[in-house]
């Protein structure tokens, strides 16, 4: 276990627990990331009833997440195992490989309806049983891919 | 002034309209802020460190890294409490609904892109939240993941109007 470290991923865990929490409290909205992204990309999408700033909060969050990382970054440039830092972290495999994991990604996500976030944090929160099974299929499907490519 | 009643119900209405608004927005602005800086604590921004835990072959040789149980874990927990504690109420602080996915039953489109999404992260560990919050720190490529993303989750409207397209005829 010589890469665990349980201290910074369970407060950096709570942290995204708080954020979805505040979300959800404040504006009765689920932080599912690939689903605020999805919203404001083409094609249009019809606007939620009574809702206000229907794409500029989507933007505000997403601003705010590279902003919020930054500044984690400045204010705790060495946590975790071995003085992790943000400029430290590297993309792995070819761009070849790594446009076609982004294209799954993405398409994954938005016919699926949520990724790590949406499903796997506020879903199974809410006791979604299609959440559940969402959570399941990704985490199994991933670890078979990372144990048939060898990539670690 | 003849028409000062309406006058300052209108004004007044609008200050308090926009002042809603506005919390609404700084909700949004908090909640990202701590979303992207919880990524970063948590170390989910480093792709390899997602990868070591999905590594479960690594498990018996002692190089498994669980760390990422105790994000998800530390994350319910806390969402969970909001969901309780919001149970009872019919709308949030600055919205007049809650808004939960119109889905419920478990169908192909769930499966298939779960299966898809599930091969895109094993092969990158990369999942939406960390590809926007590595923006702060653009590693090399990483603006051709982000692109291909979003060009996949535009592909994937038409996929999921011609999933829905089959099902009604069949």
């Amino acid at each position: 276990m010589e890469y665990f470290t349980p201290v910074s991923s369970l407060i950096g865990g709570l942290m995204i627990g708080l954020a979805s929490a505040i979300l959800w409290v404040g504006n009765g909205r689920i932080a599912g990331i690939s689903g605020i992204f999805g919203q404001i990309l083409p094609p249009p999408k019809n606007p939620a009833k009574n809702s206000p700033n229907p794409i500029m909060w989507r933007v505000l969050f997403l601003v705010s997440m590279i902003i919020g990382g930054f500044i984690a970054s400045v204010l705790l440039p060495n946590i975790g195992v071995g003085g992790f830092g943000g400029d430290a972290v590297q993309l792995i495999g070819n761009p070849l490989w790594i446009a076609s994991a982004g294209l799954l990604v993405g398409l994954g996500t938005k016919i699926g309806n949520g990724c790590t976030s949406g499903h796997g944090v506020s879903g199974l929160a809410r006791f979604s049983l299609r959440s559940l099974v969402a959570v399941l299929v990704f985490f199994a499907t991933a670890a078979i891919i990372v144990a048939v490519t060898g990539i670690v | 002034m003849s028409n000062s009643i309406t006058h300052d119900n209108v004004t007044h209405d609008n200050v308090s309209s926009s002042v809603t608004n506005l919390a609404y927005l700084a909700v949004a602005v908090l909640s990202g802020g701590l979303f992207g800086a919880g990524l970063y604590i948590s170390q989910m921004i480093d792709p390899l460190k997602v990868l070591r835990f999905l590594d479960f072959g690594a498990i018996s040789q002692n190089g498994w890294d669980p760390s990422l149980a105790l994000v998800i874990i530390g994350a319910i927990a806390v969402m969970m409490v909001s969901v309780l504690l919001t149970k009872s109420r019919s709308a949030p602080l600055f919205d007049k609904q809650f808004h939960l996915p119109a889905l419920k039953q478990i169908d192909r489109p769930l499966i298939i892109g779960a299966v898809l999404f599930g091969i895109g992260w094993g092969m990158s560990g990369i999942c939406p939240g960390p590809a926007i919050t590595l923006v702060a720190f653009m590693p090399e490529n990483l603006l051709i993941f982000l692109g291909l993303m979003f060009l996949g989750s535009f592909l994937g409207t038409y996929v999921q109007k011609w999933f829905a397209n089959g099902d009604a005829i069949a």
